[in-house]
C-alpha cells in the first residue's frame, strides 16, 4: 500500500518538477512547483513527519509560491526570454553532468551494505509529532531557534531597506 | 517503511532536475524556482533519514532549513526586483559584472 | 751596461707612453698630436743614442740585450718579454722611428679638422710601440704579439672613419678594415704553426738566448737533417716544414701573393696611415722575419725557392695592376705590393743585405710619395682621382718638385736611392743566383715601375687641371718639413751601401755573416743598362700621358690603353683577379650564409618560433581560459556543477 502511495506521490513529484522547468509560462512554472511542493509534503506525512507536512504546505506552499506569483506579476515576466542560447554548449554539458552526477549518488546508494538502508520499523507512533518537536526544539536546539528568528527580523529589515525611497 | 533508496533516489532526481533549471533557463525567477526545488529535495533526504535513524535532530533541522529557505526567498526576490527596476529585463545573461 | 740596456727599453717604452696619454689624459687635437709626435721623436733620440752605443761595443758582441721580466712558462719552455738590439734591429727601428716621427708631424696639419684626433694618435702611438717590440723582440713569442698588435693598429687605422660609407673609390672603410685583418689572420695561422713546430723540437722561441748561442736560431743548423713524418704524405724536412709556415705569415703580412688584397684597399684609411703602414713599417714586418731567421731559409733550399718564386711574381702582379689604377693612392699601394714583392725575392736568393737595404731606401721613398700624395689630396680639397688632376705642376710647385724626386728614387734612376737598393738586387739575381727568369721577371717589373712613375707623374702635374670645378691650393704648413726631409733621404739614401763602400753590409754583417760582392764592369754595364732602360720607360710614360690624348680625361672613362690592350688591361686593374676569386668563392657564400641564418634562423625560428612563440602560446593559454571567466553566471554554475561531480567520483571511485 504504501508503495503505491510512494510511487504515485513521486511521479507527481517528478512530473512537477520536470514541468517547471520546461514551462515557458513563469505562471504556470509556480503552480507546477506548487504542485511538487504538495506532493513532498505527502512524502513528509508517508515519512512520519506530520508537523514537517504543516509547515511545508504552510511556509512553502502557502508563503513561497504566494510571494513568487506576486513578484512574476510585478514584474510582468511571465513570458520566457526569447534570446537564443549564447553558450550553445551549456545545455549538453549540463544535462550530461547531471546525469552523471544522479548516477553517482545511486551508486553510492546502491553499494552501500544493506543494513545501512534497511527499512526502519516505525516504533513511536509519537515520532514526528508536534509535541515533539516544540520539546526539542524550545529545550535543545532553543539557541538556533532564536537565530532564527534574528534572521528572519533581519531578512525582513533587509527587504524594507531595500526598497526605501531615498527622500 | 520503504528502502531508504527509494527515498533517497527520489531526492537525487529532484536535485539534479533542480540543477538543470539553475544552468538552463534564463529567467532569474527560474532559477530562483530552480533554486527552492533544490532545496526541497535535500529536505526530503533528511526527512528520510530522520526517519530512518528515528532521529528529531534531523526534522528540527529541516525546520530550521525551511525558515531561512523562506528568508532567503524575500531578500533574494526583493533584490530580483530592484534589478528589474535598472534593468527592465530578468534574464541571467545580462548581468556580467563578475566579468573578468 | 746595465744603463744602456734600460736605454732599449726606454725606446719602445715612450711611444707606449704617447698611446696610454693620449687615450686617458690628453685632449684637444693639438695636444693630442703633440704628445704623440713628441712620444716618437723621444724614441727616435733615444734610439740613436742606442745606435752610437752599438757601434762602440766589439763586433764579436754587437748585441744588447735585457730581459724585462719572465712571461710566461710552461713546462721546460719560458717566455719572457724580453729586448734584443743588434745592428739589425738597429736599422729597423731607425727607420720606424725616424720616418715615425716625420709622419706623425706630417699628420698634425692633415688631421687638422678631423672628428676623432685623439683616437688617431693614440692608435698611431700604439702601432709605433707594436711594430718596435717586433723589431726589438728577443723570442718569437714577443715578436708574434708585435706582429699582432701592429695587424690590429693596422685593422684600427684603416677603418678610422668607420662612420663614412665610402671612400673614394668605392670602397667602404670598414670593410677594408676587416678584409686586411682577416687577411693579416690567415697568414698568422702559419706563424703560429711555424712557432709550435719550433717550441716542440727545441723547447725555446728565443732567437739567440740571452747569451747569443742559446737560442732555436742556432740549433738549426744541427736539425737540419731532422724529418718529420707526415704519415701518408711522407717526410718533410723539419726546417724545411718550420721556413714553409713562416712563408705563410709573411705572405700575410707583406701582401704578397695570394694574400695582398687587402693592401690596396687599406688606402680607405687616411694618407698617413698609408704612408707609415703600408709602405714603410708594417708590410715589411714579413722581410724582417725572413731576414732574423734566415738561417732556417738557408737551410732549406726548397722554401727559399718558393720564397723568390712569391716575390717575383708578386712584383710583377703590383707592378701591372699600378699602370692600370686611376687613384693615385692605389697606384702607390700597388706599387708598394710590387716593392715587397723585390726584397722578398732578394730574401729568397739569400741577399738578405739587398733586401734590408732596399727596405730602407723604399721605406724612405715611399712615405714621400705618399705624404705627398696627401699633400696634393689635401690640396686638392679630397679629390683622389688622377683623371681630375693635371696641371698642378702651377699650381702645387713644392708638391711637384719633392714629389719628382720620390718617383725618380722608385723608378730607380742613378743616382737616387732606389737606383743603388734596387739594382743591388737585380744584379744578385743575374749574377750571384744565375737565374734568368727572375732577373727577367724583376727586370720588366722595374720598367714597369717608372713607367707607372712616369703616368702618375703625368696625369697628375701635366698640362691642364682637367676638373674645371677644382681649386687646387698648395697649404702645406709643418707638412712640408717631412717632405723636405724625406726628399733628401731620398737622394742621398744611396750612400748608405755604395758598392765598394758598403757601410750597411759590413754593419749587419755580425747579424747576417753576409760579405759584400765585389763591384766588377760587368756589374757597372748591367746596371747602366738598366737605368737607361728605365729611364726610357719613364719618359715613355710621361710623354704619353702627358700628350693630348689625356686631356679631356674624366671620371668614369677608361685609360686609353685599354682601348689597345682590352681585356688584358682589366685584369691588371683586378690585380689578376685574386680579390674577385676570394670574393666569389669565399665572400659571397659566407655573406650568403650569414643573411640566411640572420634572416631565417634567427628571425624566425629564434626569434619567430622560441621566443614570441613561447610568449605566445602562453597567451592564448591564457586567453583561453580568461573565456571562464565571461561574467556569465550560468557559466559559473556549469563549472561549479562540473567541479561538484568531479569530486564525487572522486569519492564514489573510493567507495
Amino acid at each position: 500500500m504504501e508503495l503505491v502511495i510512494f510511487v504515485m506521490t513521486a511521479i507527481v513529484a517528478i512530473i512537477g518538477a520536470i514541468a517547471m522547468l520546461t514551462s515557458r509560462n513563469a505562471v504556470h512554472s509556480a503552480l507546477f512547483l506548487l504542485l511538487n511542493f504538495g506532493a513532498i509534503a505527502i512524502l513528509y506525512l508517508l515519512l512520519q513527519a506530520p508537523f514537517l507536512f504543516a509547515v511545508q504546505l504552510i511556509v512553502y506552499a502557502g508563503a513561497i509560491i504566494v510571494l513568487f506569483l506576486f513578484v512574476v506579476m510585478l514584474l510582468g515576466a511571465e513570458r520566457d526570454e526569447e534570446d537564443a542560447n549564447p553558450i550553445r554548449w551549456q545545455a549538453p554539458v549540463a544535462i550530461t553532468m547531471a546525469v552523471l552526477l544522479v548516477g553517482e549518488i545511486i551508486w553510492v546508494l546502491v553499494r552501500q551494505s544493506q543494513d545501512s538502508i534497511a527499512r526502519v520499523g516505525s516504533s513511536d507512533s509519537d515520532f514526528g509529532s508536534p509535541a515533539q518537536i516544540a520539546q526539542a526544539l524550545f529545550t535543545t536546539h532553543l539557541l538556533p531557534f532564536e537565530v532564527a528568528s534574528f534572521v528572519l527580523l533581519t531578512a525582513l529589515i533587509g527587504v524594507v531597506v531595500l526598497h526605501q525611497r531615498r527622500s | 517503511m520503504l528502502p531508504t533508496i527509494f527515498y533517497i533516489g527520489l531526492s537525487a532526481v529532484l536535485f539534479v532536475i533542480g540543477v538543470c533549471g539553475v544552468l538552463l533557463r534564463r529567467s532569474t525567477l527560474m532559477v530562483f524556482m530552480s533554486i527552492e526545488l533544490m532545496l526541497n529535495s535535500a529536505n526530503l533526504a533528511l526527512v528520510t533519514f530522520a526517519n530512518q535513524r528515528q532521529s528529531l535532530d534531523a526534522q528540527i533541522m529541516v525546520f530550521f532549513v525551511i525558515t531561512i529557505a523562506a528568508a532567503e526567498v524575500a531578500v533574494g526576490l526583493a533584490l530580483l526586483v530592484m534589478i528589474f527596476m535598472r534593468k527592465q529585463t530578468t534574464n541571467i545573461d545580462t548581468m556580467t559584472t563578475l566579468k573578468g | 751596461m746595465t744603463q744602456i740596456a734600460w736605454l732599449i727599453a726606454l725606446i719602445p717604452a715612450f711611444p707606449l707612453a704617447g698611446f696610454l696619454l693620449n687615450v686617458f689624459l690628453v685632449r684637444g687635437e693639438r695636444a693630442n698630436g703633440t704628445v704623440a709626435s713628441l712620444s716618437i721623436v723621444a724614441a727616435f733620440i733615444t734610439t740613436v743614442i742606442a745606435v752610437i752605443n752599438l757601434a762602440g761595443l766589439a763586433v764579436e758582441s754587437r748585441y744588447i740585450a735585457i730581459t724585462l721580466w719572465d712571461w710566461l712558462s710552461v713546462g721546460q719552455v719560458t717566455v719572457s718579454f724580453g729586448l734584443w738590439f743588434d745592428p739589425l734591429t738597429a736599422v729597423m727601428a731607425l727607420l720606424i722611428t725616424g720616418v715615425g716621427a716625420l709622419i706623425h708631424i706630417y699628420s698634425i696639419t692633415y688631421m687638422h679638422g678631423d672628428s676623432r684626433p685623439g683616437r688617431y694618435f693614440a692608435y698611431l702611438n700604439l702601432f709605433v710601440f707594436a711594430m718596435l717590440i717586433l723589431v726589438m723582440s728577443d723570442n718569437l713569442f714577443l715578436l708574434f704579439l708585435g706582429w699582432e698588435g701592429v695587424g690590429l693598429c693596422s685593422f684600427l687605422l684603416i677603418g678610422h672613419w668607420f662612420d663614412r660609407k665610402q671612400v673614394a673609390p668605392n670602397i667602404v672603410p670598414s670593410e677594408a678594415a676587416a678584409k686586411a685583418f682577416v687577411a693579416n689572420r690567415v697568414g698568422d695561422a702559419g706563424l703560429l704553426l711555424a712557432m709550435m713546430v719550433i717550441v716542440s723540437h727545441f723547447g725555446t722561441l728565443s732567437f739567440f738566448g740571452s747569451d747569443g748561442i742559446s737560442g732555436f736560431v742556432s740549433k738549426l743548423t744541427d736539425a737540419s737533417f731532422t724529418t718529420i713524418s707526415l704519415g701518408a704524405l711522407g717526410n718533410v724536412g723539419l726546417v724545411s716544414g718550420i721556413a714553409f709556415l713562416m712563408i705563410l705569415g709573411v705572405v700575410g703580412k707583406s701582401a704578397q701573393l695570394p694574400l695582398f688584397v687587402w693592401l690596396p684597399d687599406a688606402m680607405a684609411g687616411p694618407t698617413p696611415v698609408s704612408a707609415l703602414i703600408h709602405a714603410a713599417t708594417m708590410v715589411t714586418a714579413g722581410v724582417y722575419l725572413i731576414v732574423r731567421t734566415h738561417v732556417a731559409f738557408d737551410l732549406a733550399p726548397d722554401a727559399s725557392g718558393w720564397v723568390v718564386i712569391i716575390g717575383a711574381t708578386t712584383a710583377l702582379i703590383g707592378a701591372t695592376a699600378a699602370v692600370t689604377q686611376f687613384d693615385i693612392k692605389r697606384v702607390l699601394a700597388y706599387s708598394t705590393i710590387s716593392q715587397l714583392g723585390f726584397m722578398i725575392a732578394a730574401a729568397g736568393m739569400g741577399a738578405y743585405t739587398a733586401a734590408i737595404f732596399h727596405l730602407l731606401t723604399h721605406g724612405l721613398f715611399k712615405a714621400l710619395l705618399f705624404l705627398g700624395s696627401g699633400a696634393i689630396i689635401h690640396g686638392m680639397h679630397d679629390v683622389q682621382d688622377m683623371r681630375r688632376m693635371g696641371g698642378l705642376r702651377k699650381h702645387m710647385p713644392v708638391i711637384f718638385l719633392v714629389y719628382s724626386v720620390g718617383a725618380l728614387a722608385l723608378s730607380g734612376i742613378f743616382p737616387l736611392a732606389g737606383f743603388w737598393s734596387k739594382d743591388e738586387i737585380i744584379t744578385h739575381a743575374w749574377f750571384s743566383a744565375q737565374n734568368v727568369n727572375v732577373t727577367m721577371v724583376l727586370l720588366l717589373s722595374s720598367l714597369l715601375t717608372a713607367f707607372y712613375m712616369g703616368r702618375q707623374v703625368a696625369l697628375t702635374f701635366a698640362g691642364e687641371v682637367r676638373d674645371k670645378d677644382a681649386h687646387p691650393h698648395e697649404a702645406l704648413g709643418t707638412m712640408k718639413w717631412p717632405l723636405y726631409i724625406l726628399a733628401v733621404a731620398s737622394v742621398l739614401g744611396g750612400l748608405i751601401n755604395l758598392p765598394g763602400v758598403h757601410w750597411l753590409n759590413d754593419w749587419l754583417n755580425p747579424v747576417l755573416h753576409q760579405e759584400a760582392e765585389l763591384f766588377t764592369l760587368n756589374m757597372g754595364i748591367f746596371a747602366t743598362v738598366t737605368v737607361l732602360l728605365a729611364a726610357g720607360a719613364g719618359y715613355l710614360g710621361y710623354r704619353i700621358y702627358s700628350s693630348p690624348i689625356t686631356e679631356r680625361l674624366a671620371p668614369g672613362d677608361e685609360d686609353p690603353a685599354h682601348y689597345y690592350l682590352g681585356d688584358i688591361w682589366k685584369g691588371f686593374e683586378m690585380g689578376w683577379g685574386v680579390d674577385y676569386v676570394y670574393q666569389r668563392i669565399f665572400v659571397k657564400p659566407y655573406r650568403t650564409f650569414a643573411t640566411f641564418l640572420h634572416d631565417v634562423f634567427d628571425q624566425q625560428a629564434i626569434d619567430g618560433i622560441l621566443v614570441e612563440g613561447s610568449a605566445g602560446m602562453v597567451g592564448r593559454f591564457s586567453q583561453a581560459v580568461a573565456r571562464l571567466q565571461n561574467g556569465n553566471v550560468r557559466t559559473y554554475a556549469l563549472v561549479f556543477l562540473i567541479g561538484v561531480v568531479v569530486l564525487v567520483g572522486y569519492i564514489v571511485i573510493g567507495v
